[in-house]
């Protein structure tokens, strides 16, 4: 190593802030991306929790002939219904029954709560199945 | 530089880097997004290229991810470490060789974070397979501008204060 320790002016440089306005816009211009990727795009799995736990998972697609399932939730049964790559809360033992009014959902993300009782159903997965088991650092 | 103080040099720029991510992790994480990590260790290899050259830069980030696997026992971590710090590295040299009228150490230091944080995700995306990883590429891309400026001042804060010592 023939280098020697540079002496340097440490000061900064005009390419600094333009670094800093790049890495910037890249962030925004990713996450609009990310966002349309996202968004719009049918998830392929129902998963249904009973108080944060998960207590069944159904796959959601195309052409699925309408079926009803019922889970036993905190206070009563709440029956959902799957179709064509859809679900929807269908009855529910509960006072207000926002979430029979929520509708249909089939986008990834999108999700239907029963607070009362405590049933939460998620849309999720996407073009690859299988999620994310653990993450290191 | 004589060989004795240039493996002197190298073995204080790696653990100085090692006992960074030491600190580092007893810190708590900046955000919930995994690999979202303030980079302490970068400073080592900041210091190595601008101290001593890309040589020794290089041969810092190498040995400190090794060691740093070794330590932590983890070889999926250590393969992690190695790309993004392989990476970041690379860029940071090329940047310094060829921009230097143009960057200072603040600007290559923000470049190496975002190119760290970049290449992790794509590692970490050929181990898992699963594309949902890049949902956290925005957040990855914005935490590397506030990373890489505190990582970029720290190091020439420290070379500012070993200038006039003779290292080299």
């Amino acid at each position: 190593m023939s280098r020697k320790t540079r002496t340097r002016s440490w000061k900064l440089r005009a390419g600094d802030f333009v670094i800093v306005v790049l890495v910037a816009a890249a962030a925004a211009a990713s996450m609009v991306v990310v966002a349309r990727a996202g968004a719009g795009e049918k998830g392929s799995l129902a998963v249904v929790e009973v108080n944060g736990r998960e207590v069944r998972r159904v796959t959601l697609g195309a052409g699925q002939a309408r079926r009803a399932i019922t889970v036993d939730g905190w206070q009563g049964p709440s029956t959902f219904e799957i179709e064509n790559g859809r679900v929807r809360m269908a009855a529910s033992d509960c006072r207000d029954k926002v979430c029979v009014g929520m509708g249909w959902i089939d986008t990834r993300g999108r999700s239907i709560v029963c607070l009362p009782n405590r049933v939460v159903i998620r849309v999720t997965g996407g073009r690859k199945a299988g999620n994310v088991d653990t993450v290191t650092e | 530089m004589a060989p004795t103080r240039r493996v002197t040099n190298l073995a204080l720029l790696v653990s100085t880097g090692l006992v960074l991510s030491i600190i580092e992790s007893t810190l708590p994480p900046l955000l919930p997004v995994p690999g979202a990590k303030l980079g302490l260790a970068n400073i080592a290899a900041v210091l190595a290229l601008y101290l001593f050259g890309p040589g020794m830069a290089l041969e810092v980030t190498l040995l400190r991810c090794l060691v740093g696997g070794l330590l932590r026992g983890s070889v999926v971590g250590l393969f992690l470490s190695l790309s993004g710090g392989l990476a970041s590295t690379l860029v940071m040299i090329i940047l310094f060789l060829l921009a230097d009228r143009l960057l200072s150490v603040v600007g290559v230091s923000v470049a190496g974070a975002l190119t760290h944080n970049a290449a992790q995700l794509a590692a970490a995306y050929l181990l898992v397979q699963n594309a949902a990883l890049f949902y956290y590429l925005p957040y990855l891309i914005l935490v590397s501008v506030p990373t890489g400026l505190f990582v970029g001042f720290a190091s020439r804060r420290v070379a500012l204060s070993l200038e006039g010592l003779s290292l080299a």
